[in-house]
């Protein structure tokens, strides 16, 4: 997982299928120190996570289980999801 | 996944039968560089850094170079993929990478 801030939300209305129905947030990256680096995620949102807020981004199988938890879920369209929104790091 | 936009094509003759007839596209990943002012403000940066490697994408939306689009990797990839192929292809599709949006707008407040 990584964290990051929540900076703005993508549109889009030609897409994948699976994609229907997914908030799509736009997260900027932090690193151990809690710099950003620049690097940009595109993760899918049921948190109603705000511009500002800072959050954990799950990828792969784990961003899956944030959408929809168990063994079935491969038919999801998800490699990133925000599983956490962030109060306090040290 | 990530926001990018399209770079350019590729082509190949030599590959694994599961991906023909797949089209490839380049995709530049944007960095908070790229964006307008209010993203560095919300990300708390205003430094110019070095652009990511472009990104080899499966496509099935039909999106072209300039077009901003958003891209899945792994799983994901080929779940999108998948849509469009013959049932029996779902799992052996040999890509990473696929276009799984043709973005229309990216709201950042400012």
């Amino acid at each position: 997982m990584i964290r990051g801030t929540v900076i703005g939300q993508v549109w889009a209305t030609r897409k994948a299928r699976g994609l229907d129905g997914q908030t799509l947030l736009l997260v900027a990256a932090r690193d151990a120190e809690g710099q950003p680096t620049g690097r940009l995620v595109v993760a899918s949102d049921t948190l109603d996570a705000r511009v500002g807020e800072d959050v954990t981004v799950a990828f792969g199988s784990g961003a899956r289980n944030v959408l929809r938890p168990g063994p079935d879920n491969r038919d999801l369209l998800c490699d990133a999801a925000i599983a956490a929104i962030v109060e306090g790091a040290g | 996944m990530f926001l990018g936009r399209v770079a350019g094509t590729v082509w190949s003759t030599v590959k694994w039968p599961q991906a023909q007839g797949l089209k490839l596209l380049l995709v530049r990943p944007y960095r908070v560089g790229d964006l307008p002012p209010g993203a560095a403000a919300a990300a708390g940066t205003t430094a110019s850094e070095p652009t990511d490697d472009l990104v080899v994408c499966a496509d099935t939306l039909d999106a072209g170079p300039g077009d901003d689009v958003i891209v899945a990797f792994g799983h994901a990839a080929r779940v999108a993929v998948s849509e469009k192929l013959a049932p029996g292809d779902k799992p052996s599709v040999p890509i990473d990478a696929a276009v799984v949006a043709v973005v229309d707008r990216v709201e950042i407040p400012r």
